[in-house]
This record gives C-alpha cells, structure tokens and sequence, in this order.
C-alpha cells in the first residue's frame, strides 16, 4: 500500500505518514513511540504556523469541529488520535521547551511554540524598530491587537511576555508596571548580541 | 553602556502615558464587548420576529438603541485619550527638540569662547605682520640684482612670452622702412633681369 500526502482544505499538506495507521496508536516500544511523538510534534508546530494557532488542548481530539480536526484525525484510514495519547505528546513537547502549559499547573491546554521565545523576540524588536515604536512605551494590549496588521496580531500574553523578558535581558526592552497593568518601552540598544 | 545599565529610569511622565493607554485600551475593550451584544441583540431581534414576538423583537431592538448609544459615547471618550496621548507624545517630542537646541547652543558657546574678537583681532595683525615681513624679504632679494641683471632676466622673460605664447611684446618699438621720398624712376627696365640672368652660379 502506498502511502501518500494529503492537502487539506485549508490548504496544509499532510505527510504521508499520517495515513498510515500506527502512526495514530501509542507505541508500547519506547524507542518507536519516541518517533512517532517526534513525527507529531513536527506536524503539529507545522500546521500551527500554517493556520496561526497557539493552542491545543487534549480536548480537541475528540472534537470534531476543533480547528485541529483536519491534524488529529484522518477519516481516510478510520483513525483519530486518542486524548491520552495527545496529552502524552504535549507532556514531551512541554518538557522539549517546544510548548509551555497555559495556564500553568494543568496538563490539558498548551500554548505552541512554533516560533521560539527568542524568535518571537526578535519579531517583536523588528518590528518596534521598522514601526518607529522605539523609545515610546506601548500597553502589551497595543501590540498583540494593533489598529494595523502586524505579524505579532493574537499572539497571547504568555508568549508575549516570554519574549520581552528576553529582550529586557539584552537591554532592548524595559517593563514598567504600574497599578493598573503593565507596559514596555523598546529601546535602541546594541541589537544582534 | 555596559549591560542593563543603559536602561533609561522609569519617570513620572513614562507611568502617566502607561496608564493613559492602559485607559485606552480598557474603553477599546469595552467597545469590543459591546459591539458583540448589538449583534446578539440584532440576532434575537431577528429570531423573535421570526416566531411572531413582535413585543420581544421591539425589547431586543431598544436595548439594541442603548447599547448603540453607550458606543457612540465611549467613541467620543476613546477620541479624547487618543489626543490627549498624542498630544502628551508630542509635547515629549518637542522637549527633547528644546534638549538638543539647549545643547547645540552650549557647544556654539565654547566655540566661540575660542573665537573671541580679540584672539581674531591678534591673529589678523600676526598675519599681517608676517606678510609684511616676507614683503620685505622679497624687496631685499630683489634689490640683491644688479641693474644689468635684472634687464636680463626681462629679456629672458620677453623671449620665453615669444616662444610659448607667440605673442610679440608690445613694448618694443616696431621698426619699419621708412617712406621714400622720391617717385620712383625705372632706368632700363628690360635691362636689369638680363643682366642678373648672366650672372655666373659658382660651383
């Protein structure tokens, strides 16, 4: 039987290895689990930059109409990812740093990495700078819901948050906190440190 | 600017624009949720309608007017903490315009500090003095020349004018023939060619 690629309606191309159908049954051998968790964790970082999406929870595989549907199930081969399985991948995505829980201390609901803390720095910096955002001091409700598209529109808190603590480590970025929330201010450091 | 020692100090100003935008964004929130209830309002309106609750759809359709007021309302608040931030931004701005006049004027001062009238007027006269004193010079070598020699040198001069330039020197008397007097009376005209015809070539 050959296995072959599929394209989803959203325009996302499957890797053949999702039709086949071990690839959807946890592996009792820990070495061939490993590359199948590997083999879904790439699939799923890849579908979520594709449809920009910075959540999964366990209960999306047994929800039909989750936007993970066309990823977690393949109605071609009859098969679906069983939640304990996705929770077991999340669990290794969350302990390869490719994932954090959110909100923390529950293990059903992740926020993806698909691109790292220290890339979404650099994001967030690129475009402070070519936005002329340096110097001014900015509510981080500005930056992930801007009047104008930007590439940082939805990107939740936590991520956010992440990436300006990387850039306040390299002088780039200062937080300032007040009593109603907080805000950050982009500074013209030495960049590409 | 070692590290995170050149991170600015959070000022008063810094926490009061932070929380005028914080401000901003509640009132933009606030328009989000309200926006969503004129939509549910609009579908219940519509629903009820539907199913013949003409007294239900007009309920649905005068909370619908409230909550179309209350936006128009906070449109009008958000508009004025947009200026206000924009303004404050502005104003910012223009003081760190002042700071760099201010600074500019300073660095123009000490400049002219080392430019006063009287190190120019001093300068001037040295270099005056100085000029002077080559002027000198220049008349004692000068003089150095003996009359024959310095009557050479113009010569020297005319003929380099000569050569480079073709240019005859104007001052030099032009030495033309002069006049003859007489008409003049040709004797034997035929006679003088002849004669020169046989004339012997040497060699």
């Amino acid at each position: 039987m050959a296995l072959s690629t599929h394209t989803t309606p959203s325009g996302f191309v499957l890797p053949s290895i999702h039709a086949a159908k071990p690839f959807f049954t946890q592996q009792p051998n820990s070495a061939t689990q490993k590359t199948v968790s590997d083999n879904w964790t790439r699939l799923i970082l890849s579908y979520a930059r594709h449809r920009k999406l910075f959540t999964l929870r366990v209960e999306d595989a047994t929800d039909d109409k989750s936007e993970w549907d066309e990823v977690l199930r393949n109605p071609r081969i009859q098969r679906r990812l069983r939640p304990s399985h996705l929770a077991a991948i999340l669990s290794s995505m969350v302990a390869a740093n490719q994932a954090m829980y959110e909100p923390p201390n529950q293990t059903s609901s992740v926020l993806l990495f698909w691109r790292s803390p220290e890339e979404w720095a650099q994001v967030l910096y690129d475009w402070a700078n070519s936005t002329g955002h340096l110097n001014t001091i900015m509510t981080f409700y500005e930056i992930v819901e801007p009047p104008v598209p930007s590439p940082l529109e939805g990107l939740p808190l936590p991520i956010l948050r992440k990436a300006i603590s990387v850039l306040t480590k390299s002088a780039r970025a200062q937080v300032i906190a007040v009593a109603d929330g907080e805000g950050v201010r982009f500074l013209p450091g030495a960049p590409g440190r | 600017m070692g590290g995170n020692q050149s991170v600015p100090k959070v000022t008063k100003q810094d926490r009061a624009i932070l929380d005028l935008k914080l401000q901003r964004d509640k009132v933009r929130q606030y328009q989000k949720k309200i926006q969503v209830v004129l939509d549910r309002e609009h579908e219940i309106a519509k629903q009820q309608l539907a199913a013949g609750n003409k007294d239900r759809a007009l309920v649905a359709l005068r909370k619908r007017k409230y909550q179309e007021g209350l936006l128009a309302k906070t449109d009008a608040q958000l508009e004025n903490l947009e200026k206000l931030v924009s303004t404050i931004e502005f104003s910012l701005v223009e003081v760190s315009v002042l700071h760099g006049l201010q600074q500019g004027n300073e660095v123009l001062k000490e400049i002219h500090k080392e430019l006063n009238v009287e190190n120019v007027e001093r300068i001037l006269e040295e270099t005056q003095e100085a000029r002077e004193y080559q002027r000198e010079v220049d008349e004692m070598l000068a003089n150095a020349l003996t009359l024959e020699d310095e009557e050479a040198v113009q010569a020297e001069l005319r003929e380099l004018q000569l050569e480079t330039l073709g240019v005859q020197d104007t001052e030099r008397p032009v030495t033309l023939p002069s006049v003859p007097q007489e008409v003049p009376v040709s004797k034997e005209p035929e006679a003088q060619p002849e004669e020169r015809e046989r004339v012997p070539v040497a060699a």
